[in-house]
């Protein structure tokens, strides 16, 4: 049996923030997340969901934490996330759809993580809610067309399981090849 | 097979290897003992078993409306291969008069209603368990005689089930991916396991003693970590104690939430 853990964001220990952003918005980190993780509210629900993998990659997970919403904010298993902002290296975030409405959001997402060297790739989608002018995570589920992506071993030559109808190789497995 | 069986348990300790099912309460006393987590075991519809799980388990829910039943079982989790860290010389337990239900009610098995307890009066090979004539009758005609113990373990594992499900549920939210590895784990020849941390049982619980128990545990792990490194066998063991240990090094320092 492979240990295995499963959580909602997971984070690397890499140095890319000093310039780029670890969020994978191609901005400079001071120009996207790190505001965001010293207390600025992030823009858009889509800004949050990227500002809290940030949060893992840069091991400041205070700010995930903060951003639960109150209903939930004791189910954060912080030893968990720490061990695994910790454990973790960052490939990739994926924003594949944000659908905000008024105080409330939905955003698809998927995120490649290299953990022990094995690559694991969490797909959801999120629900968050808008209160006070802060976005805050509020559940998430598996994304329907990405339900397998976890378990099967992909082909450089399949489809990328992300749903961009690329192949692997050409998306979310280059990053991997890279590495 | 319904005539008097005998059993004496002669304290022989050669049951006293590897994993050992613990209640919460005993999971909970020995913090600072066993490495400690949280076993799921699918039990399959219509098998012996089944009955009890649904009493004593959860009901995990699969796409489509089905539904599959799982115990969760706190676990002294330790490598088959190794003794019971309790176990003196191989052979006394070190704490015999305190030792945890699970190892008083033997040879009984909670998980199995009481009319089918019969196979567990047979010692397995190598077990030095006294069923000669000279040792009590512990089961006649379907019911366990010497029972207190029995009773005790079972009674404890019916008071903790909400407590156990109150965990599935927790869980389920935020493993969506769960019941997909549940049910997998049925799909095993021999029955499969999911294991599953202490951290997150004392989060999803909230243990108001999460701190103290987390800094009983995080001796306990770095002991297994170290006794299992390098050994390729128990490569997959090693893994687990060191993780844990990082969580319970964090959650040893934590603060209490809900204030
Ligand atoms: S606690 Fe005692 S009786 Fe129970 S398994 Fe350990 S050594 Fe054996
Ligand atoms: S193997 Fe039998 S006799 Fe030996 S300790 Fe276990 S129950 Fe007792
Ligand atoms: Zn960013
Ligand atoms: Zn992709």
């Amino acid at each position: 049996m492979k240990p295995m853990q499963e959580t909602l964001v997971a984070g690397d220990s890499g140095n890319a923030y000093r310039g780029v952003c670890p969020c994978c918005s191609g901005l400079p980190f001071d120009a996207c997340c790190r505001p965001i993780l010293e207390g600025k509210p992030a823009p858009t629900a889509e800004a949050q969901v990227r500002s809290r993998y940030t949060a893992f990659a840069v091991k400041s997970l205070d700010h995930v934490e903060n951003t639960h919403a109150p209903e939930i904010r004791a189910d954060f298993n912080r030893a968990e996330a720490e061990r695994l902002a910790e454990e973790c290296e960052w490939e990739n975030l994926r924003i594949h759809q944000a659908v905000e409405e008024g105080d409330t959001a939905e955003i698809e997402f998927v995120i490649n993580v290299r953990r022990n060297g094995g690559l694991i790739i969490k797909a959801g989608r999120s629900r968050f809610r808008r209160e006070a002018g802060q976005w805050l995570f509020v559940s998430t589920k598996p994304a329907p067309h990405l339900e397998h992506a976890q378990s099967t071993k992909i082909n450089r030559n399949d489809p990328c399981p992300c749903g961009s109808g690329k192949k692997h190789k050409k998306c979310h497995g280059a990053a991997a090849d890279g590495s | 097979m319904n005539g008097p069986l005998r059993f004496l348990c002669t304290a022989c300790g050669k049951c006293c290897h590897g994993q050992l099912p613990l209640t919460l309460k005993d999971a909970f006393a020995y913090a600072g003992l066993f490495p400690l987590c949280m076993i799921w075991t699918p039990v399959q519809r219509g098998s012996r078993d089944f009955r009890m799980a649904r009493e004593l388990g959860v009901a995990v829910p699969l796409t489509g409306g089905r539904e599959m039943v799982s115990l969760i079982v706190p676990t002294s989790f330790i490598p088959s291969t190794y003794p019971c860290p309790a176990l003196v010389d191989g052979k006394m337990c070190g704490i015999h008069r305190e030792k945890p239900s699970r190892c008083k009610a033997m040879p009984f098995y909670p998980y199995t209603e009481e009319r089918y307890q019969a196979g567990y009066l047979r010692p397995r090979q190598g077990w030095e368990c006294d069923v000669s004539e000279a040792a009590p009758i512990a089961y006649d005609g379907k019911r366990i005689v010497l029972r207190d113990d029995f009773d005790i373990e079972k009674n404890d594992l019916r008071d903790q089930v909400p407590v156990l499900r109150g965990y599935a549920e927790h869980m389920l939210k935020y493993s969506p991916t769960l019941p997909e590895r549940l049910w997998q784990a049925s799909l095993q020849e021999k029955g499969g396991q999911i294991v599953t941390s202490l951290s997150s049982l004392l989060t999803a619980t909230r243990h108001p003693e999460a701190a103290e128990i987390a800094s009983k545990q995080l001796p306990v792990l770095n002991a297994y970590a170290a006794k299992t490194s390098g050994d390729p066998k128990l490569s997959d063991f090693h893994a687990y104690y060191s993780g844990w240990a990082k969580e319970m090094e964090y959650m040893s320092h934590a603060i209490p939430r809900g204030i």
